[in-house]
């Protein structure tokens, strides 16, 4: 009788959550992420020394000016006041408006989040082309001079800091040689001028990713290369390329499937570099433009499209790792 | 009509030519000489906001301003020093006495969308509208704008006010938009859609990359150079500076440090245009503070400091030494102090004062060649005995120090300040009257004659008797003891040197007086 409860026992717990129920846990998880990430960036925001609309217009700003200024951006207001009213209205779409020009900040933020997420699309793709493979056959050959060479210089990639990757990229290749265009994102509408722009930026923000992805793969692919349907499937005659590329990698690239998910929403913002670099019109840059000239309603609606986007790719990423895995399902 | 031919001979020879340019480093259109190029490609250093003259904020909206809309008179300083001249818009336009300006229009410029000719009411409707904008300042003494005919018309002032043409009509807020095409637009205001256009470019933007101007068919005033030019937004000077020496852009501000690295080793192909130096630095003290209240003390400061080695060290060299707050080539522009540098002076004045041991705070704002200025001075001020202590301060809190409302001004003993003016002296000098204590007047002082000269300047329509009062009121300032003059920093172009650059004393560029040297 007690074993059989047991037995119930066991197999209930083996019994994985259903999806949906994962899924509302994990979205409610994600909205509150978005709702602290908002309230940290309003707070820090305000608590920058120095009154907001002085700063934001100038040393010379008129008084009248700068009353305009804040009576517009609700200064006067207590903080949660205001981010309460920000929040209430960013839940309908309205973002704001930018204070200078009142251009609405959804649309300032739409016209250059594409180059963002182009930039961060071509950047993984070329580090996941050269980054799985290689890190496949250093496991494939573990130790020998080809996984060594890839593993010291996997390192060094990922030691670089993207943004020294950027500068050097572009004094040698745009200013020496001149090779490729320094700044901007190339002319609308022309997909080569646009292509050209994005060699050295896409170069620069996934070149550490290239490292990254190899020593992942690379341990993921020893792990499972041990694995007794690995020796198994070697038992049984199959060829060597068949035993890597068919089971070997397509169980060993699931973790990388959440590190890509996880190192795209990562890149979003951490393409803020190279967009300084090379005067990308991005969202990162949008960011650090409107930081450096206070413009707060812009900052906010961009960092809020950002961290949503950061959430909900991530949310994808989990999702589909969960679908893969049912184990995952009981973790949360 | 001709058809490509590619074969393969062709495609070696061109695949192996464009090779070898790339290879060698070579700009593939280095050899194109200007005057076959139609495109011109400069670097702004802002997007723009709102293009409105009368909510404006500044920079590269003025220069946008200039390329499309109208204005009655724009800036000269063919002689060197900065006056203004009629613009190619009008026939006529001459001062008739302190109080009125009689204009006439030339006949024929057309707004774009439809709306119509340049009138003398686009003229009146524009300049009384500034009267209630966020530039009123400038307008202020602007009664009103008399219309005889179509064409003509008169401004009348309500009192004199003698820099009225210059930074009220020559500056940036001097633009004249359609009365028509405003007419339109809801609340007739306006943020980065320019209702109508009337000048020799039609203007495009692209949010966040990019302004560009084409030429406008139905323009018949005179010709620009360049059929299009092409604005890229650069925000960071050292990305622009990279951007010309990629040959990327053709002309582009740079900054001192930037300035004496070209003076050295110059980018091929290129010329340094210095444009006007409209901003004055000094060190400043508060004469409230219980450390700095004897005079004695601030004068031997005023010896102590030697700011041509400021200069040298921190702007390596390529700005002016300052004798005052009237900038080079403005009326009433110092050429000498009445101190000098004397460390043995000022260590007897220290003496004289009874004072020992000094310890005095320096506050300046976060910025490479100032901090480095604020250093020099800490070594000048050490070796007559002053123990400074350097305090950089960003932006935010910086700009409130001495504010009376805000700042903790009582404490705030020395600082490094700069401020930036326009082409007339009235400008510089507003800050520093009784009413501006503890607002801009940090140093806060007091005195009757300088508030008297202050009002009688901007009447004063002779040049001779304006530049008297100017140096008198400089000279007041200086004998307070509460100001050391450091430089007039220069606004720095590096362009390509088949390429005749036009720049506002400001450092706004006029794109459309660009032309081939």
């Amino acid at each position: 009788m007690c074993g059989g409860r047991l037995a119930a026992a066991l197999t209930i717990s083996r019994t994985p959550a259903p999806m949906w129920s994962y899924f509302v846990k994990r979205l409610g998880l994600s909205a509150v992420i978005v709702l602290c990430a908002l309230l940290t960036l309003f707070l820090l925001l305000h608590l920058i020394p120095g009154d907001p609309a002085r700063i934001a217009l100038g040393p010379r700003a008129t008084p009248e000016v700068i009353a305009r200024y804040a009576e517009k951006m609700r200064l006067g207001e207590p903080i949660l006041t205001q981010f309460w009213i920000y929040v209430t209205n960013a839940l309908t779409g309205d973002l704001g408006a930018d204070v200078f020009s009142n251009r609405p900040v959804l649309t300032i933020v739409l016209e250059v989040l594409p180059n963002t997420l182009v930039l961060a699309i071509v950047a993984l793709a070329w580090a996941a082309l050269i980054g799985i493979p290689l890190g496949c056959l250093s496991a494939v050959r573990p130790n020998s001079w080809f996984d060594r060479v890839t593993g010291l210089l996997s390192v060094a990639t990922i030691a670089i800091p993207s943004f020294l990757v950027s500068i050097w990229s572009l004094l040698v290749f745009a200013v020496m040689l001149k090779w490729l265009p320094v700044i901007g994102a190339g002319d609308p509408g022309d997909y080569l001028d646009q292509a050209v722009h994005l060699i050295l930026p896409a170069f620069a923000v996934g070149l550490g990713w290239v490292g990254y992805l190899a020593r992942m793969v690379r341990a993921s692919m020893l792990e499972v290369m041990s694995e007794n349907y690995i020796r198994a499937a070697r038992a049984f005659g199959l060829r060597e390329r068949t035993v890597v590329f068919r089971y070997a990698l397509k169980v060993a690239v699931l973790p990388t499937i959440t590190l890509v998910g996880i190192g795209f929403s990562g890149l979003l913002s951490g393409a803020v570099f190279a967009e300084i670099v090379f005067t990308r019109p991005g969202a990162g840059k949008l960011i650090y433009d409107m930081v450096v000239n206070r413009n707060f309603p812009v900052v906010q609606g961009a960092v809020l499209i950002i961290t949503a986007l950061y959430v909900l790719i991530t949310l994808a990423a989990d999702l589909l790792v969960a679908w893969l895995d049912p184990r995952v399902r009981d973790s949360l | 009509m001709s058809t490509l031919k590619l074969d393969r001979r062709s495609f070696l020879a061109t695949s192996g030519a464009i090779g070898t340019a790339g290879f060698f480093g070579l700009p593939l259109f280095a050899g194109e000489a200007m005057a076959q190029v139609k495109k011109l490609i400069v670097r702004v250093d802002s997007d723009i906001n709102l293009l409105d003259p009368a909510y404006m904020v500044g920079g590269s909206e003025i220069e946008i301003q200039k390329a499309v809309l109208p204005a009655l008179v724009e800036f000269d300083d063919a002689d060197g020093s900065y006056g203004w001249r009629p613009s190619a818009y009008v026939e006529k336009f001459e001062q008739r006495d302190d109080t009125h300006f009689d204009f006439t229009l030339k006949s024929g410029f057309m707004w774009t969308g439809g709306n119509g000719e340049l009138t003398a009411e686009d003229v009146k409707y524009s300049y009384e509208r500034m009267k209630t904008g966020d530039w009123k300042g400038n307008f202020e003494q602007l009664d009103r704008v008399e219309v005889t005919d179509k064409y003509s018309g008169t401004l009348v002032l309500s009192q004199p006010f003698a820099p009225f043409v210059i930074i009220a009509l020559a500056s940036g807020t001097g633009g004249i938009l359609s009365k028509a095409a405003m007419a339109k637009v809801e609340g007739e205001k306006y943020t980065t859609e320019i209702p109508a256009t009337c000048g020799p470019y039609l203007f495009e933007w692209v949010p966040q990359q990019k302004f560009v101007f084409k030429a406008n068919p139905d323009w018949t005033g005179p010709k620009p150079a360049f059929e299009e030019v092409e604005c890229l937004i650069i925000q960071e000077g050292s990305a622009a500076e990279l951007a010309f020496e990629a040959g990327e852009v053709m002309a582009t501000k740079i900054s001192a440090a930037t300035h004496a690295r070209y003076l050295e080793t110059p980018p091929a192909n290129s010329t340094v245009t210095v444009a006007g130096a409209l901003q004055y630095m000094w060190l400043g003290m508060n004469t409230e503070n219980e450390k700095l209240a004897d005079i004695k003390v601030r004068q031997a400061i005023q010896h102590a400091v030697d700011a041509q080695q400021v200069i040298d060290g921190a702007y390596s060299g390529t700005t002016a030494k300052s004798n005052g707050i009237i900038c080079p080539g403005l009326i009433g522009h110092r050429t000498a102090t009445k101190y000098s540098y004397d460390p043995a002076k000022a260590q007897a004045l220290l003496a004289e004062a009874g004072v020992s041991g000094l310890e005095l705070e320096l506050k300046t704002l976060n910025v490479q060649e100032r901090v480095l200025a604020a250093q020099i001075i800490q070594a000048q001020l050490q070796a007559v005995g002053i123990t400074v202590k350097v305090i950089p301060v960003d932006e935010g809190p910086f700009w409130e120090m001495g504010d009376q409302e805000k700042g903790d001004y009582k404490n705030l003993q020395l600082w490094l300040m700069r401020f930036g003016t326009n082409t007339d002296p009235y400008e510089a000098t507003q800050w520093f009257t009784s009413d501006q204590v503890g607002v801009w007047n940090w140093e806060r002082w007091k005195d009757e004659e300088f508030d008297r000269l202050y009002k009688e300047g901007q009447v004063e329509s002779d040049e001779a008797k304006r530049a008297e009062i100017y140096l008198r009121m400089q000279e007041i300032m200086e004998d307070t003891g509460a100001y050391v003059w450091i430089n007039h920093e220069p606004e720095t172009f590096v362009h390509r040197a088949d390429l005749k650059i036009t720049v506002m004393p400001s450092g706004e560029m006029i794109w459309r007086d660009f032309k081939s040297a």
